[in-house]
């Protein structure tokens, strides 16, 4: 129980989407992944050239890399 | 996308504490929630980049110091700019196979099934390959084919 109590956060295959729940809030997709690696926050992705490079509208935190 | 009118950022790095990237990041953005006088647009740590945060921001970066007092675990601002392109190769982009799943409906736009329709078995994401199955065929023979070789005809597939 102990090693669990510390929540691994969860990816969305799908849209990179870091997910708090069993689905993602932006695309819906129930396909998440424990094995991510590199964290990324997008605040501004009009304005942000690493937001446009990997394909990202909308604000929130994301997977630099998910498998 | 043409209607944001361009901004100019620049990328900054930041030293943090070991093992204490992702907080900083988190960090960061709280510290923004009270600070409207300093602009990021966005913030990183990449795993290869062991005790440093990427800061993207239109600002200078006597305004990342400032932010830097602010946020816990953040030691100092690297001097001077980094490039766009040094950071680059930590941006994997959002895989083309986007909005398809298995039991879509899809079109084969290259290679030698060109023009057939097929159903999709597997979705590779990693790869960015998806395995199908062609639609008319009397014996279903699985294909693997790159995501941005199929367009998408149906998403219900009863
Ligand atoms: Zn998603």
């Amino acid at each position: 129980m102990a090693s669990k109590t510390k929540k691994v956060l969860r990816v969305c295959r799908n849209c990179h989407h870091v997910v708090d729940g069993e689905a993602c809030v932006t695309c819906g997709s129930s396909n998440l992944s424990e094995d991510w690696a590199g964290y990324l926050y997008i605040v501004d992705p009009k304005h942000s050239k690493i937001a446009e490079k990997m394909n990202i509208d909308m604000p929130g935190r994301y997977a630099l890399k998910v498998r | 996308m043409t209607d944001a009118e361009e901004i100019k950022t620049t990328i900054y790095a930041m030293k943090t504490t070991a093992k204490q990237e992702r907080t900083v990041v988190d960090n960061i953005v709280k510290a923004l929630e009270d600070h409207d006088e300093i602009r990021v647009v966005a913030v990183m740590a990449p795993d290869e980049l062991k005790g440093y945060v990427l800061i993207e921001s239109p600002d200078s970066i006597a305004r990342i110091e400032q932010l830097r007092e602010m946020v816990p675990n953040a030691r100092a601002v690297v001097k001077g700019e980094m490039a766009f392109s040094e950071i680059e190769h930590f941006l994997v982009p959002k895989p083309v196979v986007t909005g398809i799943d298995e039991g879509t409906i899809v079109e084969l736009i290259a290679g030698p099934f060109k023009g057939e329709k097929a159903v999709v078995k597997r979705v590779d994401t990693s790869k960015e390959e998806i395995t199908v199955e062609l639609y008319e065929s009397m014996v279903p023979i699985p294909i693997t084919v790159r995501g941005d070789n199929v367009r998408v005809i149906d998403k219900t597939h009863e």
